[in-house]
């Protein structure tokens, strides 16, 4: 199978949903859920594709939009945009293809109330196009570009439901934000590319590392602010825990479980390892006295604010009263843990403990997206059958909701890391890591899980209490909501029952690529120059 | 060969020491119940009552409260399906049957999620009786954890200085123990820590001061207040259960040494012989923390409990870790 021959059907077959929905929901309701069911079933199978290519062969593809190589007529540096993708991107465009087709597949059930869906179900795959597109693209303003598609898109659901007070106030929020943190990034890049004159990721990469500016300083800064932005993380989580509750569920899992890992995590990994490679400036570059990045100290940085959103976003989930505000601020403690492991990944840059901190980031990444959006579905089915978020007035949902309940039962004990489930493993590689490091941040991640733990004990103690007036004429939903929940349920546990080989054979070995001991992100593009 | 010695043998012991700690445990109860009899001149029950309890439990109607949730049914299963596999990591005089590294994690989590069935079984029944000895069972639960956490991680860790093949596992006892590294400050760090898991394992099994999820005469048996029949004899049969477990870990922790070897036994019959001797010493053990304990004092309020392990033992087990960890640390 040839990896540069199916990739470009991750944006194609999206792409071509997307716009094609107007015409098909002409065709009726069903036609246009099933289009979009069949759409992002289709992507999914071409992430598999992508994902067991690169994944068998340990390769990068590279793949260039309009020519054979990215390099013009008898010129060295690359002028067209080309798509990198590592074991890291194929795992996000992997879970972005799945969690998506879950949460299209509840749609249907749970939007069936409401009005312009044909816009929806568009939003919907543009929504997943921008976020392959992150995860793929090696070209970074073809990454400002996803990026903006992808936030436009969530800005849009996020407001989808326009009659509610919250909808309009969230998203209203949520926009302003996520464009001034969208014009950090853009003067980043302006500023890489009036410094550089290249704007292709490989090789800026291998120009900071030549000549390290201040100007490359400036943009990291601003690059960090944007990405922490989009990722939720500490001080600027305040759009989260509005966007997300006020988002319809299908929507509100997508976002948790995808937006703020591909806009955020994903992209904040790409430009600190694969641009400004702490590799280049630690080894080489300080031996001679050159000058050079300090990557140790981005590392710290990123470590600060991890150890504050995992502290606060935790301890603010035990207060709430509102249960997607609870996993709303839960999502922003769990995107913490992720920093903390990318952070021990920079600042323990070549040793074993970053390198496992790291493996550790990116399957947390993968647990959280499958953990959250099952979360998420349940807070969803419970709002479409009660009625309500309050927590006080869920009491007894087990009683009623029993299928619902149990899934929510598994959601909660994964996501606080108990041992027969996902999440279990991800955690244990970021406390082990972060013991090894730094016995306090160990502690910090040991607190956060404490207070986690808290705040989803006493969602289980209202939900397993005495049944509410309320909740007394509520059902399991229909099939097309609990379908997605229960293989979400399947995916937690399977996963659970083989950590280690999983962390052996995907994460390790994604994290070895990332971490570019040789250059391979720059060679693999670079290698290309010979066969012009 | 390879699936016999991975699967079959583990599991094949592991029903034996199932159907073995089961009796046992249940023949201890009616030793418990004779002895304190005997303490305050009574005849007391016969030994076997336990076990005629279990059966008549075991046969009588269930009823389900028209509140429960599923999870009332399931809990008592889950529970005891967690004790079962607490055997398996469980030093019954010999090494665990599934002792590997970092095991000791495996041990404690099983321990505490018992406790967390029981809990869930008891607020999905609806009654606010058992959602209050819940509550109870819960703030006892984070209190008493954390000093014993510490202390087992303490004297696992001054173990594996002492050099053994898998540490953190709860086989390491039967490599090393804490009286062997023998100066001073140890053996006094070790009492201490004795002492703090003598009070763990009394708040565990619920005995004398710790009788408070469960008080019949407060809260009309609390967490237990709508089991009955079939649900109520699983969960006397976990609570029995742990009660052993629990035990077998301070044995195993403190006096760990077997007599197989003074017989010149090997093989099976020293591993049978050692687990009778490790009985002796779990029911030894028990006498002295819960039949002396339960006779002779009452319970505390849940407040003074909680104060009791957080101001008391918990600081003890600080001062027994530090200690013992002295010598290697200066």
């Amino acid at each position: 199978m040839n990896g540069e021959a199916i990739l470009p059907y991750l944006i194609i077959i999206p792409l071509f949903g997307a716009f094609s929905m107007p015409i098909v929901s002409l065709a009726g309701k069903k036609a246009r859920e099933a289009w979009a069911v069949l759409i992002s079933a289709l992507t999914l199978v071409v992430a598999s594709a992508v994902f067991y290519h690169v994944w068998d062969t340990k390769e990068i593809i590279v793949y260039t939009l309009g020519a054979k190589t990215p390099f013009g007529q008898g010129v060295d540096f690359p002028i067209r945009i080309v798509w990198e993708v590592d074991l890291l991107g194929a795992i996000m465009a992997l879970t972005v293809a799945f969690v998506s087709l879950m949460a299209i597949l509840y749609s249907i059930g749970y939007m069936k109330h409401d009005t312009g869906l044909d816009k929806y179900y568009t939003l919907i795959l543009v929504l997943e196009l921008g976020m392959l597109g992150i995860a793929i693209t090696g070209d970074l303003f073809n990454f400002y570009v996803f990026l903006e598609i992808m936030s436009i898109a969530s800005y849009a659901l996020v407001a989808f439901r326009n009659d509610t007070w919250e909808g309009i106030e969230a998203g209203i929020k949520y926009m302003f934000v996520g464009s001034i943190a969208g014009s950090f990034i853009l003067l980043g890049i302006a500023l890489l590319y009036g410094q550089y004159g290249t704007l292709t990721m490989g090789y800026i990469a291998l120009k900071i590392l030549e000549n390290p500016t201040v100007t490359a300083k400036v943009a990291l800064a601003l690059f960090i602010a944007g990405l922490l932005f989009k990722s939720g993380a500490s001080p600027v989580h305040m759009w989260l825990a509005d966007a997300h509750p006020a988002a319809p569920s299908s929507i509100s899992a997508m976002l948790s479980g995808l937006v703020i890992k591909v806009g955020g995590i994903y992209a904040l990994a790409r430009i600190l390892f694969s641009i400004y490679t702490p590799m280049g400036h630690v080894v080489v570059l300080k031996s001679y006295l050159q000058p050079y990045i300090n990557m140790t100290a981005v590392g710290w940085l990123i470590i600060i604010f991890a150890c504050l959103t995992l502290i606060i976003g935790n301890a603010m989930a035990v207060i709430q009263t509102d249960m997607k505000r609870l996993l709303a601020y839960s999502s922003v403690g769990q995107i913490g843990y992720i920093l903390l492991g990318l952070g021990i990944g920079l600042a323990a840059y070549g040793t074993h403990a970053g390198e496992v901190a790291l493996a550790g980031a990116i399957y947390h990444t993968v647990n959280h997206a499958l953990m959250k959006a099952l979360l998420f579905l349940v807070a969803g089915a419970v709002i479409h059958e009660v009625g309500t978020r309050n927590l006080n007035e869920l009491s007894g949902l087990a009683k009623t909701m029993p299928k619902t309940t149990f899934a929510f039962l598994i959601g909660a004990a994964a996501i606080v890391g108990l041992p027969p489930l996902n999440g279990f493993a991800s955690k244990w590689l970021i406390y082990e890591s972060s013991a090894i490091y730094n016995p306090v941040l160990g502690a910090i991640a040991i607190i956060g899980t404490a207070f986690c733990t808290a705040a989803y004990v006493r969602v289980l103690y209202t939900f397993f209490g005495r049944p509410s007036e309320r909740v007394a004429n509520a059902k399991d939903p229909e099939t097309s909501m609990m379908l997605p929940m229960i293989l979400l349920v399947l995916a937690i546990i399977v996963m659970g029952l083989f950590p280690w080989q999983i962390s052996d054979k995907v994460m390790i070995p994604a994290a070895r690529m990332l971490e570019q001991f040789r250059l391979e992100y720059i060679n693999a593009l670079m290698g290309l120059l010979g066969g012009a | 060969m390879d699936v016999m010695a991975n699967i079959v043998y583990p599991v094949a012991g592991l029903i034996g020491i199932y159907a073995f700690v089961s009796l046992a445990s249940l023949v201890w109860e009616g030793i418990d119940r004779k002895l304190v009899a005997r303490m305050q001149r009574r005849v007391g029950p016969p030994l076997l009552q336990p076990i005629y309890d279990f059966l008549k439990l075991a046969s009588k109607e269930t009823i389900v409260p028209n509140t429960a949730n599923y999870m009332f049914r399931a809990a008592p299963v889950l529970a005891l399906a967690t004790a079962i596999a607490l055997l398996a990591y469980t030093p019954m005089g010999f090494e665990p049957l599934l002792s590997s590294r970092g095991d000791v994690i495996v041990f404690i989590y099983l321990l505490t999620l018992i406790c967390f069935f029981k809990i869930l079984g008891a607020i999905s029944s609806g009654s606010p009786y058992a959602k209050i000895g819940a509550a109870r069972e819960a703030a006892i639960m984070v209190s008493r954890e954390p000093a014993m956490m510490l202390a087992i991680f303490a004297i696992m860790w001054r173990l594996g200085k002492l050099g053994v093949e898998k540490p953190f596992s709860m086989g390491v006892f039967y490599q090393h123990n804490i009286w062997e590294i023998g100066t001073p400050l140890s053996f006094v760090g070790a009492v201490i820590l004795l002492y703090v898991f003598v009070i763990w394992l009394a708040s565990e099994i619920e005995a004398g001061y710790f009788n408070i999820p469960d008080a019949e005469e407060e809260i009309a048996e609390g967490l237990l207040a709508e089991y009955s029949g079939r649900y109520l004899a699983l969960l006397k049969l976990t609570k029995a259960l742990k009660t052993y477990i629990a035990a077998s870990l301070v044995v195993s922790i403190f006096f760990p040494w077997g007599i197989a070897g003074y017989l010149n036994l090997s093989g099976l019959s020293a591993d049978i012989v050692n687990m009778l001797f490790h009985t002796l010493k779990v029911f030894i053990l028990l006498f002295a923390v819960q039949s002396v304990f339960r006779a002779t004092t009452g319970r505390l309020r849940v407040t003074q409990a909680v104060e009791l392990l957080w101001k008391n033992v918990f600081p003890a087990s600080l001062i027994g870790t530090l200690l013992i960890a002295m010598e290697v640390i200066m």
